[in-house]
């Protein structure tokens, strides 16, 4: 990474790919505790899989204990649901699967948009302990890949790890005293880069409208006041000291103008919209080619 | 306790409302997009197979938001190995037309696209619209090639 000499472990985890670089080659017993993290999340946290807490969740309401993540996880998204009006929350899941985003993955509609239904009609998301009063399909996906950066550095911190870099295809966190070079790729073209941004001790995420798209006019980023997908920017970048909150960031720069959401959050954005021009925060400055 | 246990730690439910209901294990699907064109560039040369030498092309599709394009890819094999990547788009749709048209004409004081072969760089920062694409493009050309 930093001298290009490092030693990636690649995998595959919640369905995208993962490189975690190194100045050493990581060793058997590390790549199965980090394995065996993506695991245990994957477990808890995928709709996509009927064994998963998630999907207990949707089968039948009740009072569920989530593990330790469970956190920051919901004190963000409930921060996220406030400041973007319900727009961004955890309920979306439904929305998606009407959509056909759902675990068969039929990439169909099945109806027209449906409305996420309000955090406190149904959800209480307490610490780790979440109690819903009816059947919700709880989706994490804006944040929960960068909760589990997060988490795997958190493992590699433990066996005592100091430069590292994770990369969750393209959403990525830097450990170590030098910065790791990364280019922004532009939203049309994946052989072409807008900028290269030093990262270092910090987390970059990307998101995009146009991301996890399967059908006309239907893309991933769905506003849940609507049900509907949302239009305009078309690829976002956050840069801030989590990689939870830098891709949870990233999608809430398609719901709130990235100076709005530096009222709340410490964190650096940029916004590239469809016209090709962009707006960006000032550690962005200087990072484009113009 | 076994009970509780297999319910997880239940510190905040009542016991009798938690339900940790395993069902079958499924195989978990994609939450996210597919691997980034680089990684897919370097399995095909690293897979060990021989390929014949040649530039090979082919289209693979995706689904941007204006509705459903192609992106053709050109690779040139030497020796088992990828010597040449070339990207070629080619949107069908008139509005995917529009934006690239824009982008590339660089809008005065606004962004424009470099190469990322051209730039000294460890990471891409990004969310690869045409990755889908990418990789199936290449998948024919790897059984193209043998």
């Amino acid at each position: 990474m930093p001298d290009g000499d490092w030693e990636d472990f690649a995998f595959e985890g919640i369905g995208t790919q993962w490189e975690i670089s190194t100045p050493v080659p990581l060793n058997g017993p590390v790549r199965a505790r980090l394995l065996e993290r993506v695991e245990r999340f994957d477990a808890e946290w995928s709709r996509f899989r009927s064994d998963s807490r998630v999907s207990a969740l949707a089968r039948r309401p009740g009072c569920y204990e989530f593990p330790e993540e469970a956190q920051r996880l919901g004190s963000l998204y409930r921060t996220l649901y406030g400041i973007t009006d319900g727009a961004m929350t955890p309920l979306i899941g439904a929305s998606l699967e009407r959509l056909g985003y759902d675990a068969g993955y039929s990439l169909k509609p099945s109806g027209s948009p449906l409305a996420a239904p309000a955090w406190d009609e149904v959800l209480d998301w307490a610490g780790t302990t979440i109690t819903t009063t009816a059947p919700v399909v709880l989706d994490i996906g804006a944040a929960g890949k960068g909760l589990l950066v997060d988490l795997l550095a958190e493992e590699l911190v433990a066996v005592g790890l100091e430069a590292f870099v994770v990369d969750a295809s393209g959403d990525l966190l830097a450990r170590g005293p030098l910065p790791t070079e990364v280019a922004l790729e532009h939203p049309y073209n994946p052989a072409q880069a807008i900028g290269i941004v030093p990262l270092a001790g910090q987390s970059l995420c990307a998101s995009a409208s146009n991301r996890r798209a399967w059908g006309d006019g239907l893309h991933h980023v769905l506003d849940g006041t609507t049900g509907q997908p949302v239009g305009t920017a078309v690829a976002t970048w956050a840069l801030a000291d989590t990689t939870m909150l830098a891709d949870a960031l990233a999608t809430a720069l398609f719901f709130v103008p990235g100076d709005q959401l530096q009222e709340e959050f410490d964190f650096s954005w940029l916004t590239v919209f469809s016209d090709g021009s962009a707006a960006h925060s000032a550690a962005f400055e200087g990072t484009l080619f113009t | 306790m076994a009970g509780l246990s297999l319910a997880g730690t239940v510190a905040g439910c009542a016991p009798s409302a938690a339900d940790s209901a395993q069902g079958a294990p499924a195989k978990s699907a994609a939450e996210t997009t597919a691997a980034t064109p680089s990684a897919a560039a370097s399995s095909l040369a690293g897979s060990g197979s021989t390929y014949k030498d040649g530039t090979y092309s082919a289209d693979g599709s995706y689904v941007s938001p204006n509705g459903s394009e192609t992106v053709g890819v050109e690779l040139t094999l030497a020796g088992g190995t990828v010597t040449d990547v070339n990207i070629t788009q080619h949107p069908s749709n008139p509005n995917t037309r529009k934006f690239q048209g824009e982008f590339a004409g660089g809008i005065a004081g606004q962004i424009v696209g470099k190469s990322i072969d051209e730039l000294n760089v460890s990471k891409v920062a990004g969310s690869s619209l045409t990755s889908g694409g990418f990789n199936q493009a290449v998948e024919k050309i790897k059984q193209e090639a043998q």
